[in-house]
């Protein structure tokens, strides 16, 4: 509980509408997008410029009391829960656009800005933020950065951190900071930008941000390629990059989430393949064209059993709707999933797709496979019940040797995209070198020596 | 431990969300609150908390239950498929159970609304003071709130006459003919009220293509505003009573012209079973359920040629506004738009949004009118949008939200019905 005083002075810093301290608003603020991580705060405020942002900090930091900032709360790894309780505070009414520069190719824009209004707003003037975390729906600017939040565009566009020129930031010392800027080249001294980008919320607020923007894509063109076999598949993503064409979605489905998928919605994806991947190419029309080509071409050469280029808009949606309702499907078969979030060199996709099949044979669970194939992060998930502790301790083990072979066997990281948080904190123990973590700590302890900021995250 | 019945009917669908968040970009109140509280995920997650028994069904809780407009956005888009309005519903059901309904809700529905004769009775003693209405805000203290709630805004006026007061009990095809069907009119309160033309202009465009049309006396509200406040008991009285006025009448279907009241009849057998018994016969009663704009399109199969649009609207611009209770609670969106688009000498233009909510959310907009009024703004932005004369619709409740921010936004769009439209 926090004293009576304090609250009412956050009331006079964001008027008493913006503190919200009732049980009913404590609970709906003590979880994130994930199923078991909650702890309540112990009061909510919604600040709505740096300057409240500000205040608040000093009071807190001056108290020592922990700070977790919060946007759309769509994150999956446990990252905005208050887990010391605490101040949540909300950016969700810190949302302006405040600019759109054609000439730059630049937006600024406050925390709380929801990606999918950012998107729709920025395709009036013909551009758009390539990243496309897929809680774009509710996911908030803020948290996006915090998270270096990515998604399937990830294959040619890259991910959040290439997209983020300039930040400004609130220290827990209330100090107001400017890191990066608004070009493109930056190397005046140590890139500290990035160090905020992915910190997790840990090291300061974010309280405006510079974007970098692209031209929208004129033409789109969407395939759905079928396969026999998963490892087959898994071969084919990095096939076709090799050959020369750059995609910008390259999505897995196994069998068992075609077979959910077509369950709920019919829409004639072959119920017996092994696998299919779902290419899209953006650009200028006429190459869109060429590339689909190439794509069917490539895939078909290195063993897949059928391409099929979609004739039009209303089939390539199709496609990108069974892939969105695979994630809906996997969810609803389940008590509890783990959906993993390692990530592979692409060259590594065959064994590790092979690895998890194996892995599901071993502990005798599901474990199924839809995911960002076109940057090796495959999202494996492995399905079970709390309830039944004997599957649930199967799923465990399960779960920890897909990490370990994914980041160990194969070479590649235990989080692609949704971040340390709670969720991961246990494997990253173990993967991490000590050296780095109190590289990380001494960080830490630097810009936030009271330790407020979103406390027991990530390294601790 | 607590009786908790009517949460434990729809524990399973509270079950299905996973916390995704994505409802939070289609809540209109969400939209405007920016609060977990006001959205489908934290309710959601607050239901369970009192199924758990960490929850109480507070001062708070009760606020958050009913601020909701039950537009079915959410529900729509949920990537889960969670019927997070079940959980609404059962959610007030169960306050309604645990706390009663409050002296206000108690009276309109229970001793008002649920009573035919005594609704008639009261809207009738309405309608001799309406004169003395002011159109400004918060100056009628002496009335009964939801009353209040209503006079503050620009309220179409109450009918004259009432539509049961002109109304014959049977309407014979107007070519003499033997009639292609036999269909059962259900009227509903604004149409009763508030629209008795809208009423006529039905049975004469069905009597005109053949159709026979009944109506029975003692038919009474739908009871959607009872039954989504969570009033079930009552809504269940009422719907026997539904059932029962059309069950001997012998009619291939039953057809309104609102929007909501079609819904919530067919609606019966989802919100409002407590038994098998009742499932089975509110599902029966739902089969014979027909909107008007289904009924013309799909059932009457009215070729395009056959509408033919009323004079004084030749050359106007329209839209179309989709009714919640039409678009997402019966997926009614493609047979208006094929009834404006056979339209000849008007232009048909698609607005922009057309299917989110008008704000109106029944009683809602009682408790919550600023909240009614913003959410409304962004509806009229999409109307100017569209630059048409009219707002066309097929749900009186929507009207009457509709005509309020229209004038509350000095705009010059007029707002009909479809069947005004139409010859």
């Amino acid at each position: 509980m926090l004293k009576e005083s304090l609250i009412s002075e956050f009331q006079k810093i964001v008027g008493k509408d913006n503190v919200l301290t009732s049980p009913e608003a404590l609970k709906a603020y003590s979880y994130d997008g994930t199923t078991s991580w909650i702890h309540e705060p112990d009061v909510v405020v919604f600040p709505t410029s740096t300057d409240e942002v500000s205040r608040i900090m000093k009071l807190a930091n001056a108290e020592k009391i922990p700070v977790t900032p919060r946007g759309g709360g769509t994150n999956v790894s446990g990252g905005s829960v208050p887990w010391h309780g605490g101040i949540v505070m909300v950016m969700t009414k810190f949302n302006q656009i405040l600019k759109i520069d054609k000439e730059n190719l630049t937006a600024t824009v406050e925390p709380g800005v929801v990606l999918q209004d950012l998107t729709l707003r920025l395709a009036k003037e013909g551009l758009f933020f390539p990243p496309d975390p897929q809680s774009f729906l509710g996911a908030t600017m803020g948290g996006i950065i915090s998270e270096n939040a990515g998604g399937p565009a990830g294959v040619k566009y890259g991910v959040t951190k290439q997209y983020i020129l300039g930040v400004e930031v609130v220290l827990p010392s209330g100090e107001v900071i400017h890191l990066g800027g608004r070009t493109l080249k930056n190397v005046v001294g140590y890139d500290l930008l990035h160090i905020f980008i992915s910190s997790e919320g840990t090291l300061g607020v974010i309280t405006k941000a510079e974007l970098k923007l692209n031209p929208l894509p004129q033409a789109r063109k969407t395939l759905c390629v079928v396969y026999d076999d998963v490892s087959v598949a898994g071969e084919g993503v990095f096939r076709v990059l090799e050959n020369g064409v750059i995609p910008c979605k390259i999505e897995m489905v196994d069998n068992w989430v075609i077979n959910r998928i077509e369950e709920m919605m019919p829409i004639g994806l072959p119920k017996d393949a092994d696998a299919c991947l779902f290419f899209e190419v953006d650009g200028i029309p006429e190459v869109v064209e060429k590339e689909a080509q190439k794509i069917a071409e490539i895939t078909k050469q290195y063993g897949a059993k059928e391409a099929r280029i979609a004739p039009n808009m209303d089939e390539a949606n199709k496609y990108w709707l069974a892939r969105r309702a695979g994630f809906a499907a996997v969810f609803g078969k389940a008590k509890q999933v783990f959906a993993e979030d390692v990530t592979v060199p692409r060259g590594n996709i065959p064994k590790f797709v092979k690895k998890i099949r194996e892995l599901a044979k071993k502990y005798d669970v599901e474990i199924v496979v839809l995911g960002h194939a076109g940057d090796g992060n495959l999202h494996p998930a492995v399905l079970t019940d709390p309830a039944n502790k004997e599957h649930y301790e199967r799923a465990l083990k399960a779960v920890d040797e897909i990490i370990e072979s994914a980041a160990v066997e194969f070479g590649g990281v235990l989080s692609g995209e949704h971040g340390i948080g709670l969720e991961k904190q246990k494997f990253m123990r173990k993967v991490t070198e000590p050296a780095v973590i109190n590289m990380m700590k001494g960080i830490k302890a630097l810009i936030d020596p009271n330790n407020i900021m979103n406390p027991g995250k990530i390294w601790e | 431990m607590k009786d908790l019945k009517e949460l434990k009917k729809i524990e399973q669908f509270s079950d299905q969300c996973m916390k995704c968040g994505f409802c939070s970009f289609f809540c209109p109140v969400y939209q405007e609150e920016k609060m977990e509280t006001s959205v489908a995920r934290g309710k959601n997650y607050l239901v369970k908390q009192i199924l758990a028994g960490k929850q109480e069904f507070t001062h708070e809780m009760a606020d958050i239950i009913g601020k909701c407009l039950l537009c079915k956005r959410c529900a729509a888009n949920c990537p889960a498929k969670t019927q997070i309005d079940r959980v609404v519903v059962a959610a007030r059901a169960q306050l309604v159970k645990e706390k009663g309904l409050g002296a206000i809700k108690e009276f309109a529905f229970r001793k008002v609304m649920a009573n035919r004769k005594a609704f008639g009775k009261y809207a009738r003693l309405m309608q001799k003071f309406q004169w003395m209405m002011p159109t400004t805000e918060g100056k009628i203290k002496h009335l009964p709130d939801f009353v209040k709630g209503l006079g503050k805004r620009n309220f179409p006026s109450l009918a004259k006459t009432f539509l049961r007061d002109q109304i014959k009990p049977v309407y014979k095809p107007q070519n003499g003919e033997k009639p292609k069907m036999r269909v059962g009119f259900f009227m509903g309160c604004a149409t009763d009220f508030v629209y008795p033309e809208l009423g006529l202009k039905l049975i004469d465009f069905l009597t005109r293509h053949g159709v026979e049309v009944v109506v029975p006396e003692d038919q009474n509200c739908c009871g959607a505003a009872i039954y989504f406040s969570g009033d079930l008991e009552t809504g269940r009285m009422l719907a026997d009573l539904n059932i029962k006025a059309f069950k001997d009448l012998n009619v291939d279907y039953i057809v309104t012209a609102c929007g909501t009241c079609s819904s919530t009849l067919k609606d019966y057998q989802k919100y409002l079973p407590d038994t098998e018994e009742q499932k089975e016969r509110y599902t029966e009663f739902e089969k014979k359920i027909k909107d008007s704009t289904e009924f013309v399109i799909d059932i009457l199969k009215i070729p395009p040629e056959d509408f033919k649009l009323r004079k004084e609207f030749e050359g106007k611009t329209v839209t179309w506004h989709d009714p919640c209770h039409l678009v997402r609670y019966q997926n009614i969106k493609d047979q208006p738009r094929a009834i404006l688009k056979a339209l000849k000498g008007i232009k048909y233009v698609e607005m922009p949004n057309a299917d989110m909510c008008c704000g109106m959310g029944g009683s809602f907009s009682v408790y919550h009118y600023d909240l009614t009024k913003k959410i409304a703004g962004k509806k009229m932005d999409g109307i100017k949008a569209t630059g048409a004369d009219i707002v066309v619709t097929a749900c009186p409740g929507c009207m009457i939200n509709l005509i309020d921010n229209v004038l509350l936004n000095k705009m010059p769009q007029k707002v009909h019905h479809f069947l005004e439209l139409v010859e």
